[in-house]
């Protein structure tokens, strides 16, 4: 490898994430006895991917165009709720789940839909404006619609979704673990995201919003679109990806997803996303994510305290915002 | 055909019953730099607006190329070919050199899906058009401000540009970075392209244009060509009055001097440097940007730790260790960008004056409004500071008068030294002289101050002694009647 690009790397904050995933990975398999790098462990840890990662793609993608969502969770437990709901009422989703996927997609789209009208006509700080809307839809879900939760009567095709698999694995004492087909999901977003951010002028478009607003208005984006077409296709996706959840959890609890913001966006911000815009990339994403997940799992298996489990999860959050506020002073001097 | 490429006639634009241009005229000829000049708010950026379409005009005639034209659209303007290059220069620090050349023609093109190889043609195009070489794969942000320009101005030239609108290139530049966008300026003419140039740097249209149009208050009170007019014209019709040049004649300089630097180094900024200041002088320190000017000022403040030698106050060696150790030193500082270091924009004027010294408004904590506010305006009043309303914000300000604020901020504080670093950047003639003025009046007064500058007439009318500073060293000093602005030019180069 030439000098400039080893150069160019060692500045970015993805390969760093990579070793410490890397390093991290082999302090736990030396501390842990060999456990981590077993099958069954590997393939939870996969599993435990599957939601979270999603997740943090499409917070990148807001995180990269300038902007932050605290809404999706709110998105994402309205759509799915909804959804479900309709589907059981109405007996749907019995043999084929694609019903219930495509209402939650249509519910995350008019909310998210909602936030890009509001950010896109009023300007207003994207933090502000989904701090308020996460409020608003948790009040739709729970006060208007009064969602109950869904779990003996959840539709046969979702269980049957959530429980299919590609293959089984036992470890030495003879648990079993399986690897989720929905592991295809994860593998699909991560391969779109990928393509869309690197090789669409929709992707440059994120970027360039996100680098400088102003600039990108004058080089002739419609920029007021851009961000409506974003948090559109943001809400859609979380509709969808609570369904996905729903799937795995063989249950849908409107309340599950409290909170869910405060754990994705640290990760995002780890992985080398800027909280001023403008840079970010899926590979760092699914590293830091990856590695959030290995350290909780991890906990397990070495023996600690679940209750650690905040502490470490707080560590992260401060460790993310740190290197991203560094780096932007870096860039401004 | 007609002789110009633009003109404009009796153009008129109110902005809620403010008239921004009233009856202006505008002629911009074929592969000539006409520059258009005027002090803060006399309208230049409206003109520039409603050339580029952004604002519609309420009033008069536009043609270009003898076409009559009835309502310029952005996308109008860039058809015909006409350019902005904005102060900001519109570029996008996170992305690199090819992206921030390419971007624009392939939203015009309205493309889909990125082509990396038709990117780095566009860009190696857009390089070649004025033989400049850089690495594609840079980040923007990592470059020069110098470089930047350089990539904008080549992303300009991508539409068939015939005339390029520069808003204030040179603020951010140092002489050199200013003669190579000159050089290119004049391959830009060669190619019979038309640039229109805004400054309020006298030097800098003197060289390089071919035209003036000189704006005062919306209205142009000057248009021709350069060579009709003089510089005290010039100044005389961007302010409206006749500014004689009032060289500082020191009054009273103590014998023993206030400040001793004994072999002061600060590895890599500046290295053995000694002199000393007396109280009722003004002392310039020149140099180049990265001559180490600014970094000794720091030092002086507490903002930069020296690695070896001495300070001495009034004879007692001491350690700056951090600015509010200066300010009880009675030692004050007003920084280079005083927008973002010396100013709270986005906070009332009264409040700005009193920032630095709140102890003197309150009791054992608590502020006391009322007599903040009083203070606030003795200081508007002593340094005419133009406001109705002291609870404004900073940010409803000239620069000019913004400077004030920052220096009536430090005169609250009883000081020995002040420290002034580039006083007058970015502010207009008229404006700047009030400064100069206030200052003289400060030394005459028994402060002892230092001016920092690379403004170096500025250097020579206002201070009694230079010291010139090259590469961290100090290379020559001279008193007042040896200071001549050709003398200081030498030493640095």
């Amino acid at each position: 490898m030439n000098k400039t690009a080893w150069k160019r790397l060692t500045k970015r904050t993805e390969f760093y994430i990579f070793i410490v995933l890397i390093a991290l990975i082999a302090g736990i398999q030396i501390v842990s006895g060999g456990q981590l790098l077993e099958p069954t462990t590997l393939v939870t840890i996969l599993r435990g991917m599957v939601v979270d990662g999603m997740f943090a793609l499409i917070c990148l993608i807001v995180m990269i165009s300038g902007g932050f969502d605290l809404s999706f969770p709110a998105i994402s437990a309205f759509a799915y709720s909804a959804a479900t709901t309709i589907c059981v009422n109405q007996g749907w989703c019995e043999t084929n789940p694609l019903a219930g996927f495509l209402l939650a997609i249509l519910f995350g789209a008019i909310l998210g839909a909602f936030n890009g009208w509001i950010i896109a006509n009023f300007k207003l700080n994207t933090m502000i404006v989904t701090l308020g809307t996460q409020t608003f839809f948790t009040g739709l879900t729970m006060g208007l619609f009064q969602m109950k939760e869904i779990t003996s009567t959840l539709p046969a095709s979702f269980r049957a979704l959530g429980e299919s698999y590609f293959f089984e694995v036992y470890n030495s004492q003879g648990q079993r673990s399986t690897l989720t087909t929905s592991i295809v999901f994860l593998i699909i977003m991560i391969a779109v995201t990928s393509f869309v951010l690197r090789k669409t002028m929709f992707g440059r478009a994120l970027y360039a919003i996100g680098g400088n607003e102003v600039s990108a208005e004058r080089a002739g984006y419609n920029v007021k679109r851009i961000k409506f077409i974003l948090y559109v296709a943001v809400g859609a996706l979380a509709g969808f990806i609570g369904m996905v959840r729903v799937c795995l959890a063989r249950q849908s609890i409107p309340k599950a997803m409290v909170g869910k913001e405060m754990a994705i966006i640290p990760a995002v911000i780890l992985g080398g996303a800027s909280i001023f815009g403008g840079e970010g990339s899926v590979f760092g994403t699914i590293c830091a994510i990856g590695l959030i997940t290995v350290v909780s799992n991890s906990m397990l298996l070495v023996g600690i305290d679940s209750y650690w489990q905040n502490f470490f999860n707080g560590l992260v959050i401060l460790i993310g915002i740190t290197i991203s506020a560094v780096q932007a002073k870096r860039q401004r001097r | 055909m007609s002789e110009y490429l633009l003109e404009m006639s009796g153009i008129c634009k109110a902005f809620s019953g403010v008239q921004a241009l009233d009856h202006v005229n505008f002629h911009i000829r074929p592969g000539k730099v006409m520059c258009l000049a005027g002090e803060n708010g006399c309208g230049k950026s409206t003109l520039v607006k409603i050339i580029s379409g952004v604002y519609v005009r309420d009033q008069g005639d536009v043609f270009f190329q003898g076409q009559k034209l009835d309502r310029i659209t952005p996308a109008e303007a860039t058809r015909l070919g006409i350019q902005v290059i904005y102060q900001d220069l519109s570029i996008f620090p996170n992305l690199t050199v090819r992206e921030n050349l390419a971007i624009n023609s392939e939203i015009t093109d309205r493309r889909r899906i990125v082509n990396r190889k038709r990117w780095t043609k566009t860009a190696e195009e857009a390089l070649s058009r004025i033989g400049y070489q850089i690495d594609l794969d840079v980040k923007m942000g990592e470059l020069s401000v110098a470089d930047k320009q350089l990539v904008a101005i080549c992303r300009a030239l991508l539409f068939n540009a015939r005339l390029i609108i520069m808003d204030e290139p040179t603020t951010a530049l140092t002489k050199r970075e200013v003669d190579a966008l000159f050089r290119t300026v004049r391959k830009l003419k060669e190619e019979g392209i038309a640039i229109m140039f805004i400054s309020h740097k006298v030097e800098e249209i003197f060289e390089i244009s071919d035209d003036v149009c000189i704006m005062r208050n919306g209205k142009n009170v000057f248009e021709g060509p350069t060579a009709d007019l003089t510089r005290d014209d010039f100044s005389y019709y961007m302010t409206g009055r006749r500014i004689q040049p009032d060289p500082f004649v020191p009054e009273h300089i103590q014998e023993k001097p206030v400040l001793e630097v004994e072999k002061l180094c600060a590895d890599p900024y500046y290295h053995d440097i000694s002199f000393q200041l007396r109280k009722g002088e003004i002392l310039g320190i020149t140099g180049l940007l990265g001559s180490g000017r600014t970094e000794l000022a720091m030092s002086l403040f507490g903002l930069i730790r020296p690695d070896s030698g001495k300070i001495l106050l009034n004879g007692q060696p001491v350690s700056i260790k951090s600015p509010e150790k200066a300010k009880e030193l009675r030692i004050g500082y007003v920084p280079e960008d005083r927008l973002t270091e010396g100013l709270c924009m986005r906070q009332p004027i009264a409040d700005n004056i009193m920032l630095a010294s709140l102890d003197k408004v309150s009791r054992r904590g608590i502020l006391n409004h009322r007599k903040l506010f009083s203070e606030a305006c003795r200081w508007v009043k002593t340094f005419s500071i133009a406001t109705d309303d002291p609870h404004k914000y900073a940010q409803t300000l000239s620069g000019g008068n913004q400077q004030k604020i920052v220096l009536s901020k430090w005169m609250n504080n009883n000081l020995d030294i002040l420290i002034l670093n580039g006083p007058t950047v970015g502010v207009d003639i008229g404006a700047k002289q009030d400064i100069h003025h206030l200052v003289h009046g400060l030394a005459h007064k028994g402060l002892a101050v230092i001016i920092i500058s690379d403004d170096i007439s500025e250097v020579v009318t206002n201070c009694s002694r230079v010291i010139v500073m090259k590469e961290g060293m100090i290379v020559g000093e001279m008193k007042s009647e040896e200071i001549t602005d050709q003398r200081i030019t030498e030493i640095i180069h």
